[in-house]
């Protein structure tokens, strides 16, 4: 399977970020921060489960449910 | 004036209070903001700060070097003051026991009960926060991240530094002295503020990946998937034994937009290398090579004064890294100088916060 870390990378800023430009930017910087840079995945990515598996806690801290 | 400065190198407090409060004067304060070499007893300059600005929200740290407008100084304390044509409304809040619980939800609380508002629903273009932590907590990536995650409003600062004995340091607040802690503070600003982060450095064509890490001693111990002294003293040209005599000059960045976010090398820890910060597994780095800090910083802080039109104060949280490489290149007047027409004041820290906990950068508030 591919193309869910993507997904969820982009579910996770658009909730933090509100469609704010200055405010994508910040959270895309504080993610590559925390060791997983949003524009190294595509739709083609594969669904690894330790990034996957990285990327829920992230969501947790803050404050957002990924599906 | 919505922004005063003053500094004093007398080495008696009272004295040097004395001086400080003279040029200061007797405004309606609304924050101090002051950094003090350790020369300093801190515990009595605190005491004696908040009996001279009794009406005032007080916050510092202890330094490695301080710097007031025109010039870079040592064994002195510098002083900002803040009034209400500055600041509509302050709140400061100390984390305590850092090392054990770096967690800014109790001050967070705290700050949303006294402005009213969730700190994670606060405009970000109208509030900003100040950060300053023990330099010796090794907490400062820790905590940044979690502020970061709850809020939108930018925390900028330092680690306090101790005139590079690395034994203890020392935050202020409202008074009070506090090691193992983090002091925050939460500014509604009355005028439009700006962060500029410059650090002097060109990004190389060498990239790495951080494929082995070990986060909480900031130890990256392979890159690339071999020893990372010897993938680093590769990327320089430079054998394993001088690799690190140019560790200073060739620190590593984490690019973001073709910003460096330096993370600087600190010691040899067996075949690994020990940073100022630490480095999540998986990230990318990039070899950085240093520019001319004085040159870089001048032209930073004149574009944003050509933005602003004029300054009214500038608070510079400017690495200990980059001050003993001014000091070696005998550049520290020509630093100062950058400043001479703004009202600033700013120290040599053990680390710089914004975003994250970065090295080897000057990270500045700018009030219009």
């Amino acid at each position: 399977m591919a193309g869910k870390i993507k997904q969820q990378l982009d579910a996770l800023i658009a909730e933090v970020a509100k469609n704010n430009p200055i405010l994508v930017n910040t959270t895309r910087t504080k993610m590559i921060l925390k060791g997983i840079n949003p524009n190294k995945f595509t739709q083609d990515s594969p669904d690894d489960p330790v990034i996957l598996e990285k990327l829920k806690d992230i969501a947790e801290a803050f404050g957002v449910k990924l599906r | 004036m919505s922004v005063k400065i003053a500094s004093s190198i007398n080495p008696d407090i009272i004295q040097a209070i004395q001086e400080v409060k003279k040029n200061i004067g007797s405004s309606d304060s609304r924050l101090i903001v002051y950094f003090s070499s350790m020369i300093y007893n801190q515990s009595e300059l605190a005491k004696a700060m908040k009996e001279a600005f009794i009406n005032a929200d007080i916050i510092g740290c202890s330094t490695a070097g301080e710097l007031i407008s025109g010039k870079m100084l040592n064994n002195s304390v510098v002083v900002m003051a803040l009034d209400s044509a500055s600041i509509k409304d302050v709140k400061v809040e100390v984390i305590e026991n850092l090392k054990e619980n770096p967690d800014p939800q109790a001050s967070f609380d705290s700050f949303e009960k006294y402005f009213g508002q969730a700190v994670s629903k606060l405009d970000y273009k109208k509030y900003y926060g100040l950060v300053l932590i023990d330099g010796l907590s090794n907490s400062e990536e820790t905590l940044m991240e979690r502020i970061g995650t709850k809020t939108s409003v930018h925390f900028i600062g330092g680690s306090a530094g101790d005139d590079l004995k690395f034994e203890k340091t020392y935050v202020f607040a409202n008074g009070k002295v506090y090691s193992n802690a983090a002091v925050l503070v939460l500014v509604k600003s009355n005028t439009e503020f700006d962060i500029l982060k410059t650090q002097s450095f060109s990004p190389l064509s060498e990239t790495f990946i951080a494929t082995k890490v070990n986060e909480e001693q900031r130890e990256v111990l392979m890159l690339d998937g071999v020893d990372a002294i010897e993938r680093y003293a590769s990327a320089i040209k430079k054998s394993k034994e001088d690799a690190p005599a140019s560790f200073m000059t060739y620190p590593l960045g984490v690019m973001i937009d073709d910003e460096p976010f330096v993370r600087s090398p600190q010691q040899l820890s067996g075949n690994g290398i020990k940073f100022y910060c630490n480095i999540a597994e998986g990230t990318e780095l990039t070899l950085l090579e240093s520019k001319d800090i004085v040159e870089d910083t001048k032209e930073a802080v004149q574009k944003k004064l050509r933005e602003f039109g004029s300054i009214s104060g500038l608070i510079n949280f400017n690495c200990i890294l980059r001050t003993l490489e001014l000091k070696a290149k005998n550049e520290e007047d020509a630093y100062g100088m950058i400043f001479s027409d703004i009202p600033t004041i700013g120290f040599s820290t053990y680390g710089e916060e914004y975003i994250g906990h970065i090295n080897q950068t000057s990270v500045m508030l700018v009030l219009k």
